[in-house]
């Protein structure tokens, strides 16, 4: 397009000279820098380790994936680790990473003083946070349709919701594998009876979204009706002024730790464990409220946020067995995607 | 795999297509087809495979379709300059933003409460998610490739060619039946296989777009690598892909290599003006062209207006924050994003136009072979792409991983086959007495190279530098692997903006992005105009040629 006149590329030629420079320019590396992959969105990641930087000195160098991609990514540079800390992300992402042998074991002073189901028995990851799932509605599609914030399970089959609800997708998200487990607590563990109603549900679901929290946004915007999403995400909705409520089943549902991890082969071994350490402490977890990230603190004397509080109160919420999920994962989720995703 | 992986380094830089190969077909050291049986036994990744290809096709020739009525209308209608710039900017800005912002504004528009479904036309339940919807994002998508690959080649037929045939006789229809389209015809093909490779390979649209209902295999592929951590299923599934891939090559090959298209014969006759379009036909040619740029210009109204807004759809409050937020904790995406589009662009332009050079003109053994290993890196799926850079670059001999190098390789391999293919189509335009009789008037072959067939090619030098420029800027799917601590993408963090529910600053992402291709663009123009030698093609775009 030469008709845009010559006087950008008066302007050009000096960005492009930038462009050169910039690359000459490596990005400098301090001494006391730790590595990190971090699964927690780069809004709650970033304020954490500035707080980490102020009280340590040490800097965080990071960028975030989502739990798969970093999982993936981890596991591709077994031989030759890029970064010291898998920061983040529900437990079973780094449940499947032990089998991978990716982890080196490490136990945080607070190891002993956490819930048995906040902590991998050798340390292979300790628990930071814990994170229940809820259902999340649009007010107008209720009020529209005459219902109320979905109170069990089984109002989530009424057919005003038929091709209206969105979830997450169990082969790439730990909030749909939270949510199928929960679905199996609530049937006790009876798969025939979990599954039927997950095959009646299935008509009511618009789409099965990539990542846990993809669904938000169109139920806030009311493209969708309903949805079933970590508490993080449904809050976090509500916050940026999208008309939501949030309700819990009656039955119960499920929460999911989120966890942290020191690589095997880490180039910064001792900053990655002060780095884990004060992410497994009150240190990090009291920071929680003021940052406005709603995650339920993992270590026991942290104070849970009054608001978030006020939200989980009389919420009937049961933590998944690790055990259990571990070892039926991968049968569920192919059971999940044969009889659920693609019905034959 | 250990194997796999020590011989495998050295030929992935050049072609990860090996290296999907090599995993597919082993398994435990030993080599086998059951990768490959267990994937063609499963209904559902069947099922994925036939909805790519109806895909591929539908968006090839959809796109080829609008790209050629687009460029007809910009090369035969008789447009004004401003005609053609409005038209030029509006089919450009689908090509430079990162795929998947046209389908983020598809779900605000169409949707169960979409602003035009629901609110501008009352439709209640509406389904965004499916074919069609995906159609029509990567239709509006891609089809500016087509339109900047048959401006160039219309615009080259001399008028002169079509004056003949109307003095002979011929009506305005047979004049386009029998000439112009004919001409077009290699344009065409090009066009078409661009389009279904860069569908076949795109899974950021269905990502968003195609639902549970449509899978198709480069988002299986992808959901097998980063959800099941199945690295050699979606190798496997990439694999699949790359026979309709190879088969549409060698049919467009075969059949456009039976059409003789010469117009550039240097002998210039004088100027004519053009009449191959009746005066009836101008106005509907228009209304499509000028419906279709209002479609894409909407989407990207939409798109600045959410990065403006404080929350789209909740709080439509004036405000600046999110360009704020992008400049100051974005800066560094901003920063490396640049510094690998300005290291990639002559790097690819050169590519691009030796490879297409060495493929048209120098017949030696292994030719079509490299012209294939190139067009097959271009359409596979860059999931694959991006894990097979991973794996080979991650340990020694050569370490990349974490480099700014790597992704600069992965672009300038990736891309050029657009610069490849437009050489390859300009030299075949090219009558060969032109350069004989350079040479019959004493010049050794390289002054004929430098003094007549390089003025002659460098238009598709810039296209080559255009696209992967672009791309650099726009594409994710391999990158989003190759990224790391030390070096980051913007289109990666406006993914990652999107699935942090930050709408506004995506937005204000790519709406930089958009900025800064046009000004590049621009400015790469208006130097090639002060360069351009007298009496080369005229140089009408500076992507198309």
């Amino acid at each position: 397009m030469p008709r845009f006149g010559s006087w950008l590329s008066r302007l050009a030629i000096p960005f492009l000279a930038a462009c050169v420079l910039g690359w000459g320019a490596a990005p400098a590396v301090a001494a006391d820098t730790v590595n990190a992959y971090s699964i927690w969105p780069e809004n709650w990641a970033r304020p954490m380790f500035q707080e980490f930087e102020r009280a340590t000195g040490i800097k965080v160098n990071f960028v975030r994936f989502s739990s798969g991609e970093a999982l993936a990514r981890v596991i591709a540079e077994k031989n030759n680790p890029r970064v010291d800390v898998l920061f983040g992300g529900p437990v079973e992402t780094h449940a499947a990473g032990i089998k991978e042998g990716i982890f080196e074991p490490y136990k945080p002073p607070t190891f002993n003083v956490l819930p048995p189901r906040f902590r991998h028995p050798e340390g292979q990851w300790v628990a930071i946070a814990d994170d229940p799932l809820v259902f999340m509605s649009n007010t107008k599609f209720l009020k529209e349709h005459n219902l109320k914030a979905p109170a069990s399970w089984a109002d989530l089959l009424d057919p005003a919701y038929k091709n209206m609800i969105q979830m997450a997708d169990a082969r790439t998200s730990g909030t749909a594998v939270t949510r199928i487990f929960s679905v199996l607590e609530v049937y006790g563990r009876d798969e025939e009876k979990a599954f039927d109603f997950m095959k009646k549900l299935r008509p009511n679901v618009q789409l099965y979204t990539k990542s846990g929290g993809g669904g938000t946004l169109p139920v806030g915007l009311g493209q969708a009706g309903a949805g079933i999403f970590f508490i993080v995400d449904a809050l976090d909705t509500k916050a940026k002024g999208y008309d939501v409520a949030i309700s819990f089943p009656k039955e119960g549902i499920g929460t999911s730790a989120e966890a942290i991890a020191l690589l095997k082969g880490a180039k910064n071994p001792e900053l990655g464990k002060k780095l884990i350490d004060w992410a497994a402490s009150p240190a990090m977890q009291s920071l929680f409220a003021k940052y406005k990230i709603n995650f339920v603190p993992a270590h026991p004397e942290v104070k849970i946020e009054p608001s978030l509080a006020e939200v989980l109160k009389g919420a009937k919420i049961f933590p998944i067995d690790d055990a259990f999920a571990g070892a039926n994962r991968k049968r569920i989720v192919e059971r999940w995607i044969n009889e659920v995703l693609n019905p034959k | 795999m250990a194997a796999a992986r020590t011989e495998g380094w050295r030929r992935t830089l050049r072609d990860p297509a090996l290296f999907a190969t090599v995993i597919t077909f082993l398994d435990g050291g030993q080599i086998t087809l059951g990768n490959l049986v267990a994937i063609l036994r499963d209904g559902n990744h069947r099922q994925a495979f036939w909805n790519s290809l109806l895909l591929a096709a539908l968006v090839g020739l959809c796109g080829t379709g609008l790209g050629f009525l687009y460029a007809f209308a910009a090369v035969r209608a008789n447009l004004s300059r401003a005609w053609i710039t409005a038209l030029d900017a509006a089919s450009l800005l689908p090509l430079v933003s990162p795929p998947f912002t046209s389908a983020i504004a598809m779900i605000f528009s169409f949707g169960p409460r979409g602003l035009i479904t629901y609110h501008l036309l009352g439709i209640k339940g509406f389904t965004v998610y499916g074919l069609h919807s995906t159609l029509f994002s990567e239709t509006l998508t891609y089809f500016p490739i087509a339109y900047l690959t048959l401006k160039p080649i219309l615009a080259a037929i001399d008028p002169n060619v079509e004056d003949m045939a109307f003095s002979l006789g011929s009506s305005r229809w047979r004049v386009f039946r029998t000439v112009t389209l004919p001409l077009t015809v290699p344009g065409l093909a090009n066009a078409f296989l661009l389009l279904f490779a860069a569908s076949l390979a795109d899974f950021a649209t269905p990502l968003i777009l195609a639902g549970n209902s449509f899978p198709v295999l480069p988002t299986q592929a992808y959901l097998q690598i980063t959800g099941l951590f199945d690295l050699k299923g979606g190798a496997v599934l990439s694999f699949v892909l790359l026979v309709p891939a190879l088969v549409v090559y060698l049919l467009q090959r075969y059949w456009v290599s039976r059409k003789y298209y010469v117009t550039i014969t240097g002998k210039v006759g004088a100027l004519t003006t053009i009449k191959s379009l009746a005066p009836w036909a101008r106005a509907p040619l228009l209304s499509a062209c000028l419906l279709l740029a209002g479609v894409i210009l909407y989407f990207y109204v939409l798109l600045f207006y959410a990065s403006v807004v404080v929350a789209l759809g909740a709080n439509h409050a004036w405000t600046w924050r999110h360009y704020q937020v992008i400049f100051t904790e974005g800066l560094k995406a901003i920063r490396d994003t640049l510094a690998i589009a300005g290291a990639g662009m002559p790097l690819g332009g050169l590519y691009g136009i030796l490879l297409g050079y060495l493929v048209a003109k120098k017949i030696f053994p292994g030719r079509q072979a490299m012209e294939i290993v190139s067009m097959i890196n271009y359409s596979l799926p860059g999931t694959i792409v991006g894990i097979a850079y991973l794996i080979a670059f991650n340990d020694p001999p050569i370490v990349l991983t974490g480099t700014g190098l790597i992704i600069v390789a992965c672009y300038v391999f990736r891309y050029s086959p657009t610069g490849i293919r437009a050489t390859v189509a300009l030299l075949q335009q090219i009558d060969p007495s032109i350069e004989e009789a350079s040479q019959g008037l004493g010049a050794g072959s390289g002054t004929t190279f430098r003094r007549i067939t390089l003025p002659l090619i460098l238009p598709a030098f810039f296209a080559g530098l255009g696209v992967v420029f672009i791309r650099s800027m726009t594409a994710i799917s391999a990158t989003i692997f190759l990224v790391s601590i030390n070096w980051t993408l913007i289109t990666v963090r406006i993914l990652e903006n999107m699935t942090e529910l930050s709408l506004g600053p995506a937005a204000a992402f790519s709406i930089l992005v958009v900025v800064i291709v046009f000004v590049v663009i621009a400015a790469i123009s208006g130097l090639l105009r002060r360069f351009r030698t007298p009496g080369a093609l005229e140089v009408t775009s500076i992507l198309g040629g």
